[in-house]
């Protein structure tokens, strides 16, 4: 039976693309956002954002969807019964979409003032402003998103540290994409340190490294990692630290609920496992529409796209990663810091080169199927 | 209804172009080419274009 009745908790990415996917597949009955506020785009935030674009690029409006949008915060589901909880009350559903995403892991738990995370237009918007009249920055967390603020802190005038007791990227990349954008970030003068952090001071101004070095800081930054925002399941037994765990339809293991984004974990050679990345949302959006709607899905739900600039250098990747040992294959280029490269994998690398995604899809075919 | 491309955002990524190949395109260096700027969509690409403006990872791309 086709559900008339479709509610999507959470308003960004995942959520968004849900609500569209619905209605392009030609869906007419009731679609219900559940969200205090606008959406949030949130890729432009550590690229654009900080560095000066304009921020209205970053929200997601939600009064151009074709749907109910309910201005509230979800605060309990009873899926025996389908009924989600809200602040502003109950409701029912046929299907329901978790898409609530995931808030920043944080260093301290008290939320002290002067741990600055980078997650919400908020949070771009203040680090921004703070970016500009900071001599010292120190960014804890040397992944893709502490590289990018390290980036724009480096642009605004700042000298930059980043602590992480890992080698920068190596694990999301493998060492010759995350060799490439390391020796990037040193060239353009961020300093990298191989370290645990603590933060110190009330508000924090400084970092305390492994060997008992005190790094003193106008502004300390912390990117490690994010949590899933679940915890309004946990009376429902779906507070899983590690996501809620979706299939490859991107279905929990609720009769008629699914999940999508950040919150969710679809299936992976290793288990579930989160893929917190845009393209990934946007997949499972579309999935969780087709779904609900019983028409096969046109996706997977873990979509292996990933995308950086860090110290200038920008990285698109299409495929598995990380990849081991160099490249297989130079595709086009000079030097590895312009280049397209690919494993076989396949995964296929444009390093440096403005190359469209559609064409590093095409290429990975080709490779799949020599 | 137009779209409106912010060109210095445009990162080539090229999904829009999947989405709407009558409206946007990339060239041979990946920079995106425009085939209705300044100009009003036929009524049969604005669903195509309102998708491209979806598809959009960086929000470069907006409806006008």
């Amino acid at each position: 039976m086709t559900p008339r009745d479709v509610v999507v908790v959470g308003g960004s990415t995942a959520g968004t693309t849900t609500v569209r996917e619905l209605r392009r597949l030609g869906f007419d009955g009731r679609v219900v956002l559940v969200d205090p506020v606008d959406g949030t785009h949130r890729p432009p935030l550590s690229k654009g954002v900080l560095s000066g674009d304009d921020p209205t690029t970053a929200r997601i409006a939600h009064d151009d969807l074709d749907a109910e949008v309910l201005r509230a915060t979800a605060t309990g589901l009873d899926p025996g019964r389908r009924r989600l909880r809200t602040d502003a009350g109950t409701l029912g559903y046929d299907a329901l979409v978790v898409a609530t995403g995931s808030h920043a892991r944080r260093l301290v738990a008290d939320a002290r003032a002067g741990e600055h995370v980078l997650r919400t237009l908020e949070d771009a918007l203040r680090l921004r402003e703070r970016l500009a009249s900071s001599e010292h920055v120190v960014v804890v967390g040397a992944g893709f998103l502490g590289l990018e603020a390290a980036s724009a802190a480096v642009r605004a005038g700042a000298r930059v540290t980043v602590v992480d007791p890992e080698p920068p990227l190596l694990r999301l990349l493998g060492a010759h994409l995350a060799d490439v954008l390391v020796e990037r970030c040193v060239e353009s003068g961020i300093a990298l340190v191989r370290s645990g952090a603590r933060l110190l001071g009330d508000p924090v101004d400084a970092v305390l490294l492994d060997d008992a070095t005190r790094l003193p800081a106008d502004l300390v930054v912390t990117c490690v990692g994010d949590v899933p925002a679940t915890q309004w399941l946990a009376t429902a037994g779906g507070d899983a630290p590690g996501g809620l765990p979706i299939d490859a339809a991107a279905r929990t293991a609720w009769d008629g609920v699914l999940a999508a984004g950040d919150a969710a974990a679809p299936p992976g050679p290793g288990g579930h496992r989160r893929t917190p990345y845009w393209a990934s949302a946007a997949a499972q959006g579309r999935v969780a529409a087709a779904t609900i709607l019983g028409v096969p899905p046109e996706h997977d739900v873990v979509d292996p796209y990933h995308w950086t600039e860090v110290a200038g250098t920008s990285l698109k990747v299409v495929g598995p990663l990380p990849v081991d040992g160099p490249p297989d294959h130079v595709v086009e280029g000079d030097g590895p810091a312009r280049q397209v490269v690919a494993w076989s994998g396949p995964t296929v690398a444009a390093v440096g080169l403005r190359r469209p995604l559609p064409r590093l899809r095409r290429l990975a075919a080709d490779l799949a199927s020599l | 209804m137009r779209i409106i491309a912010d060109y210095p955002r445009c990162e080539g990524h090229g999904l829009c172009v999947d989405q709407a190949p009558d409206v946007l395109d990339l060239d041979d260096d990946s920079e995106l080419v425009h085939h209705y700027e300044d100009r009003d969509l036929p009524a049969e690409l604005e669903e195509p274009a309102r998708r491209a403006v979806d598809s959009c990872p960086v929000a470069a791309l907006r409806l006008g």
